[in-house]
């Protein structure tokens, strides 16, 4: 294989990774405030590549102000699905808030489909024009966004995390949320923020995939669980751990392109299998302490 | 106490009741189409019957049960295309889907709650892969045409009402079967690591061998559910074996009632019911029946958030307590004073 | 030797030593009491006896069988069984059903003879619930058999987890702090039921807070304090150690 398409590669890996890794913060978010896997995620990536085709296309608002409003609104969905879902039965054996997110994914596509017809629906890339080529390689623009969201994101989380009160309060969640609670921060917050950020990361992602792949009604579970295979890559931990585990999907995807195209789809899929039965506390972390 | 023989009297009459209206539909029923959809109601019992055992019984979730239908059907919908006798594809497909249950069940058992459920979602859509992408063996996603009826010999189910029959007859036999080994030794040792595991072991139940045995059986009465299915059908492609009827199963046992057999039985005639609701319900408008079948995963899906909500004992709760208020009432007349 | 034998066993988590070679022996037809102020290490201790956990160092054998590292439902089916600090019970099923399944590893029923309803099932079924009515009128909970194991009072439910346990008809048996939480009324009753259990035969271990039932029951006591034994004897002789009396008033002091 020569250089440039190898380099092709990389940059396809690096750029649906880059998905991954937006949905894996999601699911890490949700998980580190409530230790619940929110299997509605994909959905709310979904709703963020709808929410914008609809606003742009339906309410002719300007293409940037679409793609905010899409993922202001996403994440309104994410805290109202917290407060009436959720938090009733915060409580509850982890099955009954599993089968709850499990419904809400089913409600939320479902729905989709009712307010936007079964069709694929496009959006104009942020920027038009032609792609970029590097060393023999070509690179969307939206690619370009894309990096560029998830980095803003990666800085953006940071910040949050270190120069902040609520992120304070949830990284002591994330440490121990009883703890966390006896320490008098307002975990029941923390817990709304959580879904409402991990629904706008997961709407980011679908806006800004939209314009190279289109959208549908029905992509919710798919990515999910792409996203989850690289949260659990990267140990459903640390934030850094989930993109890390993300780049990483993406690449190994397209690792597997030259030996075969139709085995792309099942890949990310192994990768899960694998890495929960064989080393389910991720890549990144030494032991996990199972609390009883 | 008095209320112990009298539910049980109630639960006789009510199965004698139950076993005669199935019985007699399909010399009653004349409407085709009913009598399909009480088909698909028996085959779906098959299923639901297994993921009662390991899903509403032992706690353990599976979100790709789906898959072992789909092993089941192709299997033996493969080798009968060959001219292999019914019986034997039979068993080759039951066993395929219970070979496919212990080869997720061992690497499985250690994951639990999200874990688990991440595992059987991400085997079931593995499995959908190859049901898809096999084309030699599946068809593609073409699907596999002109599968055989079921038979035997000179005995050969090719009518709507002696597929009826033999799908039930099936369905009331696993149902007998399971409903023998709930309330023994095995079903008990199933809600007692569904209560907690580690008391489980207390109390001596190996919990890793009895958690990959109901995972093996509830995988092959998968799988015996989709032979039934593909051999009824005559038909079968990979968009029958999805994410979403797994998640459908799932409501159904959800909808019933954790540790209930009866309950399951209940939500899964009413959720494959639902969206041909007028073939039981005469007068109910076509505009209705489609508005029902356009919003049944909305349905199934708040039917699940509902219900973990607002009925955790789901359909088999509210019936509980309903027996409870008719032996109160029966104890307080009974006893004279109020 | 004893009918339990604990040989020089140690565990650690990270850099902290939470039993540190403790040895001693049970003898058969006692109530052996291992006692030690908050983070002795008597949890952990007891994890190690029962397979919750795996000893780093050391062994540990029950009537001549070396059990270490053995998996806790193995443990049970040789005769040894244990009860939880806060009391573990199965709340969905019945009174009953929970002693039944307590006696799990003397029925034999699996999934085929059940299914089928075979003679021999519905033989042992029968003769498995005589039993349990029995074991619960021992614990006096035959009344409330058919209650559902949730609603008891917490007094009745340690009391049913003794019989839970008492089903696979044990040889020894380890109760992690039955006293925990029960008012002086409940806690005379544990005592009796405990004599009453010995005196029927099974042996007993029991982890204990309360120093009153401690020592109105117990023949032995082993008294560890952190991770280390420090005392071992009768209780007369215990209740004069100086080193038990240190460790004792320096947890008081903390206390206070």
């Amino acid at each position: 294989m020569e250089a440039s398409e190898l380099l092709q590669l990389v940059i396809a890996g690096l750029k649906n990774g880059s998905i991954y890794a937006l949905l894996a913060l999601g699911f890490t978010i949700v998980y580190a405030a409530t230790n619940v896997i929110n299997f509605a995620q994909g959905e709310f990536y979904m709703l963020g590549g709808m929410l914008a085709v609809f606003a742009f296309s339906g309410l002719n608002v300007p293409l940037v102000a679409a793609v905010a409003l899409a993922v202001v609104t996403v994440a309104g969905i994410g805290a109202l699905f917290e407060r009436l879902a959720i938090r009733p039965r915060k409580d509850a054996d982890p099955m009954a808030l599993i089968i709850i997110t499990v419904g809400g994914s089913l409600v939320f596509a479902s729905v989709a489909r009712h307010l936007f017809g079964s069709d694929a629906l496009p959006l104009p890339e942020f920027t038009p024009g032609p792609s970029f080529v590097f060393a023999g390689a070509a690179i969307e623009r939206q690619t370009i966004w894309i990096w560029v969201i998830v980095t803003a994101t990666v800085i953006g989380l940071t910040l949050l995390y270190n120069r902040t009160r609520l992120g304070r309060a949830m990284r002591a969640c994330m440490e121990n949320r009883e703890a966390a609670r006896l320490m008098g921060i307002d975990t029941a917050r923390v817990v709304m923020v959580s879904f409402a950020l991990a629904a706008a990361l997961g709407a980011l992602a679908g806006v800004a995939v939209t314009p190279l792949t289109s959208t549908r009604f029905d992509i919710g579970a798919g990515i999910a669980v792409k996203g989850f295979a690289a949260a659990i890559l990267g140990g459903l931990g640390s934030p850094l751990a989930a993109v890390a585990g993300g780049l990483l999907l993406g690449l190994i995807e397209q690792a597997v392109i030259p030996f075969s195209s139709v085995l792309k789809d099942v890949v990310a899929l192994a990768v899960l299998l694998l890495v929960l039965f064989v080393r389910p506390q991720g890549l990144f972390r030494r032991t996990r302490k199972e609390k009883v | 106490m008095a209320a112990v023989p009298a539910t049980r009297t109630l639960r006789w009459a009510l199965a004698a009741i139950a076993g005669g209206l199935v019985l007699a539909a399909p010399f009653v029923v004349t409407d085709k189409y009913l009598l399909r959809i009480l088909t698909f109601v028996g085959i779906n019992l098959i299923m639901v019957a297994g993921l009662s055992l390991l899903f509403g019984y032992a706690g353990q979730i599976s979100l790709g049960h789906a898959a072992f239908y789909g092993l089941g059907a192709y299997t033996s919908g493969f080798l009968a295309k060959l001219g292999v006798a019914w019986p034997l594809a039979l068993v080759a497909g039951v066993a395929a889907a219970a070979l496919g249950g212990l080869l997720l069940a061992l690497p499985s058992l250690r994951l639990k709650g999200h874990y688990l459920a991440m595992a059987t979602l991400g085997f079931g859509e593995i499995m959908l892969f190859f049901f898809t992408e096999t084309e030699v063996i599946t068809g593609g996603s073409n699907g596999l045409r002109g599968i055989p009826p079921a038979g035997l010999g000179p005995l050969v189910a090719d009518t709507p009402q002696t597929k009826y029959l033999l799908v039930w007859a099936v369905a009331c036999v696993v149902l007998l079967l399971a409903a023998n080994v709930v309330r023994r030794r095995p079903g008990r040792a199933l809600r007692a690591i569904h209560g907690s595991e580690m008391a489980a072991q207390a109390c001596g139940i190996d919990t890793v061998r009895m958690k990959v045995q109901v995972f093996v059986i509830s995988a092959a009465l998968g799988g015996l559910s989709g032979v039934l299915y593909a051999h009824y059908v005559g038909f079968i492609s990979p968009s029958t074996f999805t994410l979403h009827y797994s998640l459908v199963l799932v409501t159904m046992v959800a909808l019933g009632g954790m540790g209930s057999l009866a309950g399951a039985v209940a939500g899964t005639v009413l959720l494959t019911m639902l969206p041909y609701a007028d073939a039981i319900i005469p007068g109910l408008s076509r505009a209705t029946v489609e508005l029902l079948q356009d919003w049944e995963s909305d349905i199934h899906g708040m039917v699940l958030i509902l219900v973990m909500l607002f009925m955790p004992g789901g359909l088999a709760g509210w019936g509980r307590s309903f027996l409870a208020r008719i032996s109160v009432r029966r104890a307080r007349s009974a006893g004279g004073d109020a | 030797m004893g009918m339990l034998s604990v040989q020089g066993i140690t565990k650690r988590f990270g850099g902290l030593t939470a039993v540190d070679a403790v040895s001693f022996e049970v003898h058969e037809g006692t109530i052996h009491a291992i006692i030690g102020p908050n983070g002795a290490g008597k949890s952990t201790a007891f994890n190690l006896l029962t397979g919750f956990e795996k000893p780093d160092a050391g062994t540990v054998s029950f009537e001549g069988a070396t059990i270490t590292g053995m998996r806790p439902h193995r443990i049970v089916r040789l005769g040894l069984v244990r009860t939880f600090q806060n009391t573990v019970l199965f709340d969905d099923m019945t009174v009953l059903e929970n002693v039944l399944v307590g006696m799990h590893v003397r029925t034999r029923a699996g999934f085929i003879g059940s299914a089928l309803a075979l003679p021999r099932v519905r033989t042992e079924e029968r003769l498995a619930a005589e039993e349990a009515h029995r074991l619960l009128r021992l614990v006096d909970l035959g009344e409330v058999a058919d209650a559902r194991a949730g609603d008891l009072p917490h007094g009745r439910r340690r009391l049913l987890e003794i019989a839970r346990a008492l089903g696979s008809r044990p040889r020894l048996m380890l109760l992690d702090e039955p006293a925990a939480g029960l008012n002086n009324a409940e806690t005379a009753q544990l005592a009796e039921t405990l004599r009453r259990v010995r005196d029927s035969g099974v042996t007993i271990v029991v982890v204990e807070h309360d120093m009153g039932l401690v020592m109105d029951v117990s023949d032995e006591i082993v008294v560890l304090n952190e991770g280390r034994k420090i005392a071992e004897g009768p209780p007369l002789l215990i209740q004069k150690d100086p080193a038990v009396i240190e460790a004792y008033l320096g947890e008081e002091a903390v206390d206070a």
